[in-house]
């Protein structure tokens, strides 16, 4: 029950802080775009701009949440309340992937994607991937300059492969790798069940370590003082 | 409702709080008194279950702090010194957010806003509110389910007369309501007014632990200070056991020479300076 309202309250101060309105006006971008590329680029641009940014969304979207809520100390309130770090991590990865799959549903439906359940699994793969990320640097920082600072590495190891493996840029072991898994779902095309499998594991890691670190940031000194 | 047992506690090799032993009863009213760095801070947050690696025992509702379950928390309400709101979110919205992370909403929230007046401000963000009107509203926050016990963290600090108050009203109506209420200031005139009970602490170590009465009346006895003219005014005083002894004021009395006299006992300000050496700044 407090799980279903986090996530709703979560929905609900995204649509406030704007972010429904910006993906809405993005989405009307990208179509614009999209439509004015040659029909044989279309399905690769779509799996580029899905890949870049709805599902990448949560890296930088969760910078934004965690210092807001820092800097409004509702953080605290969190550490001495029933919510558990891990309703919390779970609540910000449906509510942003959400998002991010939503749009892609529209994208690729409007490239006239063939397989549209591999896009939309891999866009959500992706969004977790990103999500638990963001929540695990912004954890760590205090300011926005900080934050983009310390993803910049997270895009050189996540863009750059993606991209260049979507071109078929990158030695066949590579397709194992997690982001690579991801793009492969997103372009619609065969992709490695290793690989698969490895980046469920890689997104358990991932969700052990960003509860951990969102517990350790609600009990630090800046989550609370009474 | 709190057992405290040879409690001790360190960040590092130093020991920070050092063989702490108290009780808080049900529907107490305990206030902890010290200056800052005193560990005031970090006893709390022992009893609320964030510090787990202590020594000796703290009992909360009857469970040992570091092995608390999910539902601690569900018992426990905390109204901190600044606001945990979401300020873009109306009062009234920040109340329904936060009430539904509890299992137990049994506290109406427009109820709750009329008790601190902010029931003509319930649909107003909290961006647009006063430093005076979020600390009731972070105040009813801390009720929203119910708790059996209440940590208040300088409830007053900042507020103007008439909010401080307002609040040290609600803070008595929670009492009658049988909560259990741990006070943490630097006034020694809310802890006075407010605590059945307040602990002295200094440098992680508690100097004394009494009601405000019972210390004031332990230590010192009441003064009376006297004035009269003799080429200027003149000042004495003496304690008011001792005022039969006083022969110089017994002939200023015989030939009606006083100006003015008055009695006053030490204030809590003065206990503590007294007992632990320290002032509370």
């Amino acid at each position: 029950m407090r799980f279903r309202h986090l996530l709703v309250w979560d929905m609900r101060f995204q649509a406030r802080y704007g972010f429904y309105l910006l993906y809405g006006f993005l989405t009307a971008l990208y179509l614009v775009v999209l439509a004015s590329l040659p029909q044989s680029w279309r399905e690769k641009a779509a799996a580029i701009l899905i890949f870049s940014d709805p599902a990448a969304m949560g890296l930088f979207f969760m910078g934004a949440i965690v210092l807001l809520e820092k800097s409004q100390r509702v953080t605290s309130f969190f550490a001495v309340s029933p919510l558990s770090a891990l309703e919390y991590v779970c609540s910000k990865v449906l509510s942003l992937s959400t998002i991010g799959v939503l749009v892609a549903a529209i994208l690729a439906i409007a490239v006239g994607c063939p397989s549209l359940p591999s896009v939309l699994a891999g866009t959500f793969l992706s969004s977790v991937l990103f999500t638990l990320i963001g929540i695990l640097v912004a954890t760590r920082i205090t300011s926005l300059n900080q934050f983009l600072l310390a993803t910049v590495p997270v895009e050189m190891l996540v863009f750059l492969p993606a991209i260049a493996h979507l071109f078929g840029l990158t030695p066949s072991i590579l397709g194992s790798y997690p982001a690579n898994v991801c793009m492969d779902l997103i372009a619609g095309r065969s992709f490695s069940v290793n690989g698969l499998v490895l980046t469920g594991a890689l997104l358990l890691l991932l969700m052990f370590a960003a509860c951990r670190s969102v517990g350790k940031m609600w009990s630090s000194a800046g989550g609370v003082k009474l | 409702m709190i057992q405290v047992s040879h409690l001790s506690f360190s960040y590092t090799k130093r020991p920070f709080i050092q063989d702490m032993t108290f009780s808080v009863g049900a529907g107490e009213i305990f206030g902890f008194l010290g200056p800052s760095g005193a560990g005031k801070s970090t006893l709390q947050k022992i009893l609320l279950g964030m510090l787990l690696g202590y020594q000796g025992s703290a009992m909360v509702n009857g469970r040992e702090c570091k092995n608390h379950g999910a539902d601690f928390y569900e018992s426990i309400g905390v109204d901190f010194e600044y606001s945990t709101m979401y300020e873009k979110l109306t009062a009234k919205e920040n109340l329904q957010f936060f009430s539904s992370l509890y299992r137990r909403q049994d506290r109406a929230i427009p109820e709750l806003l009329a008790a601190v007046g902010l029931e003509h401000d319930a649909d107003k963000q909290v961006s647009d509110y006063s430093k005076g009107m979020k600390s009731r509203l972070n105040f009813v926050k801390a009720l929203l389910h119910d708790p059996k016990l209440l940590f208040l963290d300088e409830p007053t600090s900042g507020l103007d007369p008439t909010s401080s108050r307002l609040m040290k009203d609600l803070i008595l109506a929670e009492k009658r309501r049988g909560k259990t209420i741990l006070l943490t200031t630097h006034n020694m005139q809310d802890a006075a007014e407010l605590c059945d009970r307040v602990a002295f602490i200094v440098g992680g170590t508690i100097y004394a632990l009494d009601s405000p009465h019972n210390l004031t009346l332990s230590r010192g006895a009441a003064q009376v200070t006297y004035t009269w003219l003799d080429h200027g005014e003149q000042t004495a005083s003496c304690p008011m056991d001792k005022i039969s002894e006083d022969s110089l004021l017994h002939r200023l009395i015989a030939e009606n020479r006083l100006q003015s006299i008055h009695s006053s006992e030490p204030t809590l300000n003065d206990i503590f300076m007294e007992i632990t050496g320290r002032t509370l700044v």
